[in-house]
């Protein structure tokens, strides 16, 4: 069935389409719990996942308090832009809504690494898994640790149920 | 894990060649009539062989030659990593003037670029590297060699190819000729399902400990799901039963009565358990999705892919956006032509896609091979 909405589950809205590959990659991690994961279509741009977030998906995350959120964005090289979509987060939800992206574009990371998106993703569902920080380190997706802590507390236990190395 | 496969005048393919290197999971997609499904009949033809049909006619037919053109011969190649040997597998067909049956052209196994054997039309030359020596006998030309070269061994290289041939599973499931009744047991499902239940028979008996991941799947895509039975119904056969449970109550009903979807959730679990307990099944899957609701497409595919991320590999067609999201550029491949008089072109998304919405972008037919 499709992922349970009153058990723990974690939907990812990609912003484009090298973000889905990215998520295609981590969701193929033989140590993730595919059945608490969905992925939606890609919004088309930054602007419209923040737009189509707050539009349509605000309303059911308040419905099912089980659902977590994750806005998966490029930052472009604006290091504010996590600021500027989570002020935009109504408070009540906040807590189960994230922003990670990579501090410029996907393309770049990905030639820097040499690797394709599928096999950075499963990089770092891999490293999720064993709470560990190499590819999370890289210097164009460093900037997203305290989120990413963030998102780890509130996911790992029903995304990654057999667990790796303690945190 | 196959490499390469090749098919060359062989309906709408000419010079066709899938390179798989180091790919587990895959995808096909392209427009009706591009060629999709052609790939499965090319691997469904080695896999007859290596199943023992070895009658010509039984595998190929005068209208299998490219736009009629029975002036070329009709050539196929595999190549595959087995046991991490390189196996190469070529086999060509002709019709002369006045056949009405295709016959042997050439054929050759090799292992590590070592020749196993030859085989010119009728002369077949065996080779055996421990003594150095050949031997050389006549087969008849409208039989393929390969089913009925003896081997010494299970280990024997004829007998691994032969074998890893045979387990090659083509799927085009059927549902409605699912029928849920066994009289044997076997470890080959055919392309339409229809002995679904005597593959289960076969792989629960050969592997008992997949029941536990059968259950696990199937409980996961049906939640009320309780436990399958194969009760026996006479002396050789047996029927298989579903048991459904919810609140205290149960509820029993014959394999046969379930929707065609949940038919292919079996299938699916069972895939998925022969993957892992086989240690690596090959599967080619023609329109995956069919059947199934847009809510379990995305969950379905990806434990697939899950699966054979790890051991084996699957090659999926589609034409669901949502299975096309579940796949990247590199492991999408784009099948088309021009127009039916045409050969398919087969490219890599990764090399012919600069697009930002794949979806969108087939919705249109936007893609330029």
């Amino acid at each position: 069935m499709s992922v349970n909405k009153f058990e723990p589950h974690l939907l990812v809205l990609p912003e484009d389409d090298a973000n889905r590959q990215l998520v295609n990659g981590f969701i193929t991690s033989p140590n993730l719990n595919i059945r608490a994961i969905q992925v939606l279509p890609v919004a088309g741009g930054w602007e419209i996942a923040v737009r189509n977030f707050l539009n349509e998906e605000v309303q059911k995350l308040r419905t099912y308090n089980q659902r977590r959120f994750l806005l998966l964005i490029d930052f472009d090289g604006d290091s504010e832009r996590r600021n500027e979509v989570s002020n935009q987060i109504p408070e009540d939800i906040s807590e189960r809504v994230f922003v990670l992206g990579v501090l410029t574009e996907p393309e770049r990371l990905r030639v820097m690494l040499g690797m394709n998106y599928e096999k950075i993703g499963a990089s770092l569902a891999n490293e999720c898994y064993r709470n560990e920080r190499k590819f999370w380190a890289h210097e164009l997706l460093a900037h997203n640790e305290a989120e990413l802590v963030r998102l780890n507390e509130s996911v790992r236990r029903f995304l990654f149920p057999k667990r790796g190395a303690s945190p | 894990m196959i490499q390469r496969l090749y098919a060359h005048n062989y309906r709408c393919f000419e010079n066709f060649e899938l390179n798989l290197k180091s790919i587990s999971s895959c995808l096909l997609i392209g427009k009706n009539g591009s060629g999709k499904s052609a790939v499965g009949d090319v691997l469904e033809l080695f896999q007859k062989i290596g199943r023992g049909t070895n009658r010509v006619g039984e595998l190929l037919t005068p209208t299998d030659f490219a736009w009629g053109n029975q002036t070329l011969p009709m050539r196929f190649e595999l190549e595959a990593l087995i046991e991490q040997r390189p196996f190469k597998y070529e086999i060509a067909f002709e019709l002369p003037n006045g056949f009405r049956e295709l016959r042997v052209f050439e054929e050759k196994l090799s292992v590590e670029n070592t020749p196993i054997y030859t085989r010119d039309l009728a002369q077949v030359t065996v080779f055996r590297t421990n003594n150095n020596s050949e031997a050389k006998f006549l087969v008849d030309w409208h039989l393929v060699a390969l089913p009925i070269i003896s081997a010494s061994s299970e280990k024997d290289p004829v007998q691994v190819f032969k074998s890893w041939l045979s387990m090659l599973t083509i799927l085009s499931p059927i549902p409605n000729l699912i029928s849920g009744d066994s009289t044997s047991e076997t470890l080959h499902l055919t392309k339409d399902g229809a002995n679904f239940s005597d593959w289960l028979e076969g792989l629960l008996g050969a592997f008992p400990a997949a029941y536990a991941d059968l259950d696990n799947s199937l409980k996961q895509v049906l939640p009320d799901f309780k436990d399958f039975q194969r009760p026996s119904t006479g002396i050789t056969s047996k029927k298989l039963v579903v048991q459904f449970v919810r609140e205290r109550q149960s509820f029993r009903v014959d394999f046969e009565h379930l929707s065609s979807g949940e038919k292919c959730f079996f299938i699916w679990s069972a895939i998925l358990a022969a993957n892992k307990h086989l240690g690596g099944l090959f599967c080619f899957w023609d329109e995956a999705d069919s059947h199934l609701s847009l809510s379990e497409i995305g969950h379905f595919i990806s434990a697939l892919r899950q699966s054979y991320q790890q051991e084996g590999q699957i090659i999926l067609t589609t034409h669901s956006e949502e299975v096309v999201r579940k796949f990247s550029h590199e492991n999408t491949f784009y099948l088309g032509r021009k127009s039916h008089l045409e050969p398919t072109i087969i490219r890599p998304l990764s090399e012919v896609y600069t697009g930002k919405n794949i979806v969108h972008d087939l919705l249109l037919d936007d893609i330029e091979l």
